[in-house]
């Protein structure tokens, strides 16, 4: 019998609207049981690896296994599925959420069920699994892993880009005929897995929903350089859900047009996320720790309040040439401007591509100071951070810290430290405003 | 000098021949992992070099610019950068093999630039499109180092030097050759000092040494066989002989590898085509890395087989009757392949020991027990 | 024809004697210390005393543990995980599952049907899940090692350690006590912790019955109820946990002598009071 510590770990929101996720959260595991029991398709899905609009025009419905996880450290039921990878063989060291989701598939193997009482009634075994390599390699390495308790087709699809130092006339044609046949390669897969043809008006239909979801997710952001800030960064650790989750659909559109008027009436009528918002704060970079995602009101009670980030809403509205006819095409071509956003700006003046997108946000949104969160078992986020920061503090002088801990392995995380640098830093952001 | 002394000298000196060859003038390409064409470097008329990192050395300076999760490798060698050990470079290349060495490109080349610097992105996935686009990657590779080298590729001196690096697989081949007996030839620490010493120099050279060492190694009086277990070793990158010492010195033989420091890197010739560029795509992209994604074949069992046969076969041919990863820690792709080769080695019967290791001669005592014990249980 | 096994560990030195049935003759256990070849040589003075013997009486010496390499009048020198096997599959036959938890590191052994070593794991890269880890907390407590078992007893649940790292521990165990937190449900905590951590570590092997839990972790029955709680069943452990890998190593002497293979040269007892 345990004597847990009674400690909030979950975040309060500064929208209502944000408190709407929860149900779409659910929906997204209840919607694949739906489509499992109807014989509808499933399947194992990566986040960001532009492949949403795709797999909707195919009416598969996405598990995103790495959502998955994040749902159970924000549950806090996420030990007895590292511990089962580790157990299995797979190394502390490995990203979290391969281990979640390994963990998981193990469990659901050795049971022959979903392991009891899983969060929001757990993922169904899926009928095929969609790696890609866009982000980091266990991305589709962690799908052929997981064949050892899933033995279902299996597919990666490659995402590429150039470095910032590539002459992108020189390498563009080359980059995006590769990323077309990449996005061919997954519609032939489908094709066969569904035994249904693409439908190409559908894919262009649920491409127009996907645009226009993150166009309005981009609004919203843009919102948010009013002073006091209408919408703080814990709320979009959760409206990130749509953009990433119902890319394509006509729910995210709907989820982010109320949000928008939600934000517009705050930024209009100057209603702040606290009373008195002294510092301005832009979480530069990394996963948020979803273990607890508190310490983003703990931070609002030295009167600090994280405006905006640069983690899942990656990528501004691009303007694909009016010559690009074909939908696969297009989608080729939005990867590629979405990934070279800042390679011109990067050319000419840093050489990084983030550290131009973090400097555009220091001075768009009033920041007053930058916070970055390193995860332990995530290298794809972590390994360049504090290079990030060395090189953003080479243009500004705002005080910056780097928090450690892992996005789900409570393990990594300690709360007095967390404590001790955050007082630290409230004590920088001070000194310089008396300056 | 014996050849074996004369690697053994290259071994503990790496860094100096291509030093040397800098300092007259030479361009020095200093490379990561197995991607890279040496061929096009060595056509252009430079002397490519593969970095490598320094066990012995603890990593201090590297730390403040990169984070410790990360490859102990690759920050061995980045630390060795900005401690100024390898100013001799004239060019920096990385290929996209993984997410670290790929992060560590943009900070290195921030941090400590050579004049010549570059990322060829390498196709993660295998297909028709993946070639295409890796030749163009290879093409464009080439095009800035003409630029650097101030002189254009001839088609005739990249298919000599195809010809040229294939000899050299070939007699690499030929050594391994030698550890198929019992007890093998040549140990697993003398065949690592003769890799790594050919990762320094030009390829003429070490074609040369080998070709001697092959001679010599004949020669050696002929042993009756031991009993000690014969082991094949699986993993990334093994530069230093410290790891492969402490097996042998627990009483076992290293007869065969698939390191990327070993046969990973060398194996397969390049087919000579009629457009070099092919046969340098087919080659380097057929390289058996955790890092590429085979496309998967069939149910389960089929797809381990047809992803991990060759490693199958090698046990064989080499009667390795078990195996031992090596996995420098962090390293992702290979601690997610680690578990499935595992489970198709058991399956048909062969034992394995998975290390997770740092990259440092400091924990060669926590591992000996290990070994010792995994020895103690295969016999 | 007795044999003797010595068990170099990180804090003790211990040493048994068997007769040519596997009988234990003698046993003896010192402080290791720095200087181990001296020791071990004093510790094996000591048995062989007891056990009214010289040391070239002996028909085959095996030497284990941590220190196992600087022992010059070894005949052998073989891992503990052998030797812990060996020693183990002696004094329960229907063993299938060996924990040992140390001073210095922690193990799991998987033993075949003929009771050889099947597979292992080792924790041997940090002190959490081991004895070292209840000694760091112990001193922070104000209690000693050895009562740890009883004092967990009369707990009343248990107070959660989500860290594992020993130095985060002592940080979470000094807030716990701070807030008022009871030394028993503490201490409790801890012990699931251990076990938490060992019991997991073991889950790689694949755990059946019987499961054997040696070491000096098996001197705490707080550890072994936890260990239980988390294996689903009873544990069972030898009498004298401390001497098992020395008695391990002595049987293997025996199991070598049996197959022919006799000591290599003359013992090299001088080498050592080279230390002196």
């Amino acid at each position: 019998m345990e004597q847990a510590r009674q400690e909030k770990t979950t975040a309060v929101k500064g929208t209502d609207t944000a408190r709407e996720i929860r149900g779409l959260v659910k929906n997204i595991y209840k919607s694949a049981h739906e489509a499992k029991a109807g014989g509808r398709k499933i399947a194992y899905f990566m986040v960001a690896s532009q492949y949403d609009e795709i797999v909707r025009a195919m009416d598969v419905v996405p598990l995103p296994t790495e959502n998955y996880a994040g749902l159970c450290a924000a549950k806090r039921d996420m030990d007895r599925f590292l511990l089962k990878a580790e157990a299995d063989g797979y190394s502390q060291v490995l990203c979290s959420y391969a281990r979640i989701g390994l963990g998981f598939d193990a469990m659901r193997q050795e049971l022959g069920q979903i392991p009891e009482a899983s969060p929001d009634g757990g993922m169904p075994a899926p009928d095929m699994m969609l790696g890609s390599s866009a982000v980091c390699d266990p991305r589709f390495k962690w799908y052929q892993a997981a064949r050892r308790y899933l033995d279902v087709p299996t597919f990666g699809m490659d995402v590429v880009f150039p470095p910032p130092q590539a002459d992108l006339n020189e390498v563009r044609d080359y980059y995006i005929r590769y990323q077309r046949d990449q996005f061919q390669g997954l519609v032939d897969f489908l094709e066969v897995q569904t035994g249904k043809k693409m439908d190409y008006e559908k894919l262009w239909e649920c491409i127009r929903l996907g645009d226009k979801a993150w166009q309005l997710w981009y609004d919203i952001d843009r919102l948010r350089v009013a002073i006091p800030c209408p919408m703080p960064s814990q709320d979009h650790f959760s409206i990130m859900v749509p953009g990433h989750y119902y890319a394509g659909t006509q729910v995210a559109v709907d989820f982010y047009q109320k949000l928008y008027d939600e934000v517009k009436y705050k930024a209009d009528n100057k209603i702040g996320v606290v009373a008195d918002e002294k510092y301005r704060i832009l979480y530069g970079g990394g996963l948020p720790p979803w273990h607890t995602l508190w310490i983003f009101n703990y931070f609002e009670s030295f009167g600090a309040v994280f405006v905006i980030e640069n983690v899942y809403r990656g990528f501004d509205p691009v303007e694909v040439p009016s010559h690009v006819q074909d939908p696969i095409d297009y989608l080729a071509w939005r990867a590629f401007l979405r990934y070279t956003a800042y390679h011109d700006k990067a050319r000419a003046n840093s050489g990084i591509p983030t550290v131009e997108k973090l400097l555009e946000m220091i001075e768009d949104y009033n920041i007053d100071g930058v916070v970055f969160h390193a995860c332990r078992s995530c290298r794809a986020t972590t390994i360049g951070q504090v290079h990030m920061k060395n090189e953003l503090g080479k243009y500004s002088d705002l005080p910056m810290i780097q928090l450690v801990s892992d996005m789900v392995d409570l393990r990594d995380y300690s709360e007095a430290q967390w404590k001790a640098q955050i007082g630290a830093f409230i004590e920088a952001l001070q000194a310089r405003e008396r300056d | 000098m014996s050849r074996m002394r004369q690697i053994e000298d290259i071994y503990n000196r790496r860094g100096e021949h291509a030093r040397k060859l800098h300092e007259a003038g030479e361009k020095v390409i200093g490379y990561f992992c197995c991607f890279v064409p040496d061929e096009i470097i060595t056509a252009l008329g430079m002397v490519p070099y593969r970095i490598q990192g320094s066990q012995s050395e603890p990593i201090d300076e590297a730390d403040v610019l990169l984070e410790p999760m990360a490859c102990p490798f690759a920050r061995s060698c980045f630390n060795m950068a900005l401690k100024g050990e390898y100013e001799f470079l004239d060019g920096f290349v990385v290929p996209h093999s993984c997410d670290t060495v790929e992060r560590l490109y943009h900070i290195w080349h921030t941090n400590k630039p050579s004049p010549f610097n570059h990322l060829i992105n390498v196709p993660h996935m295998l297909g028709p499109s993946s070639d295409e686009f890796f030749k163009n990657e290879l093409l464009y590779f080439t095009k800035r180092l003409e630029e650097f080298a101030g002189r254009k590729l001839e088609v005739e001196k990249l298919k000599e030097a195809i010809r040229l690096y294939n000899r050299r697989r070939a007699l690499l081949r030929e050594l391994y050759g030698l550890r198929r007996e019992s007890p093998p030839r040549i140990s697993g620490v003398e065949i690592t000092k003769t890799l790594v010493a050919g990762m320094g120099i030009p390829a003429a050279e070490h074609i040369d040494l080998i070709s001697g060492l092959i001679e010599e190694v004949k020669k050696r009086p002929v042993v009756p066989p031991d009993g000690l277990p014969r082991i094949f070793l699986w993993g990334n990158e093994i530069d230093d002989i410290s790891f492969i010492n402490l097996v042998e010195e627990c009483g076992a033989h290293v007869v065969m590898d698939d390191l990327c420091t070993g046969s990973r890197f060398f194996w397969q010739d390049v087919e000579e085509t009629e457009d070099p560029f092919d046969g340098l795509v087919r080659r380097y992209l057929d390289i058996h890395c955790p890092r590429t994604l085979k496309p998967q074949a069939g149910a389960r069992e089929e797809d381990l087989e047809n992803r991990f046969g060759y490693i199958h076969s090698f046990m064989k041919e080499w009667q390795a009757a078990a195996a031992i990863f090596y996995i420098v820690r962090y390293c992702d792709t290979c601690e997610l392949e680690g578990p499935d080769l595992k489970e198709y080695l058991n399956g048909l019967d062969l034992p394995v020991l998975m290390i997770e290791d740092d990259y440092s001669t400091s924990t060669m005592g926590q591992l000996r027990t290990r070994i010792q014990a995994f020895l103690e249980m295969i016999i | 024809m007795p044999f003797a096994g010595i068990d170099i560990g990180s804090t003790m030195t211990k040493v048994v004697i068997v007769d040519d049935e596997g009988k234990i003759l003698a046993s003896h256990i010192g402080p290791t210390g720095a200087e181990h070849r001296h020791l071990a040589l004093k510790v094996m003075d000591e048995t062989l005393k007891e056990a009214r013997l010289s040391l070239d009486e002996l028909d085959f010496i095996v030497a284990t543990g941590y220190g196992r390499i600087n022992v010059p009048f070894a005949d052998r020198q073989i891992t503990e995980i052998t030797c812990h096997a060996r020693g183990i599959r002696a004094l329960f036959p229907e063993a299938k599952i060996i924990i040992d938890i140390g001073g210095q590191d922690s193990k799991g052994i998987k033993l075949d049907a003929q009771g050889k070593v099947a597979n292992f794991v080792m924790n041997d890269k940090c002190a959490a899940g081991t004895g070292r880890f209840l000694e760091v907390i112990a001193e922070t407590l104000g209690i000693r090692l050895e009562d740890m078992g009883g004092i967990s007893l009369g707990a009343d649940g248990f107070v959660q350690i989500s860290n594992m790292c020993t130095v985060f521990a002592e940080h979470e165990v000094t807030s716990r006590l701070a807030e008022g937190a009871g030394v028993p449900e503490i201490v409790a905590g801890l012990h699931e912790a251990i076990a938490g951590r060992v019991v997991n570590m073991t889950r790689h092997l694949g755990i059946e019955k019987e499961v054997v839990v040696t070491g000096g972790g098996a001197k705490n029955i707080g550890l072994l109820k936890a260990i239980e709680g988390k294996v689903g069943f009873e544990v069972l452990t030898p009498p004298e946990p401390f001497i098992t890998g020395a008695l391990g190593a002595a049987l293997v002497g025996m199991d070598f002598y049996d197959r022919g293979v006799r000591p290599a040269k003359e013992r090299k007892k001088e080498d050592v009071t080279f230390f002196s």
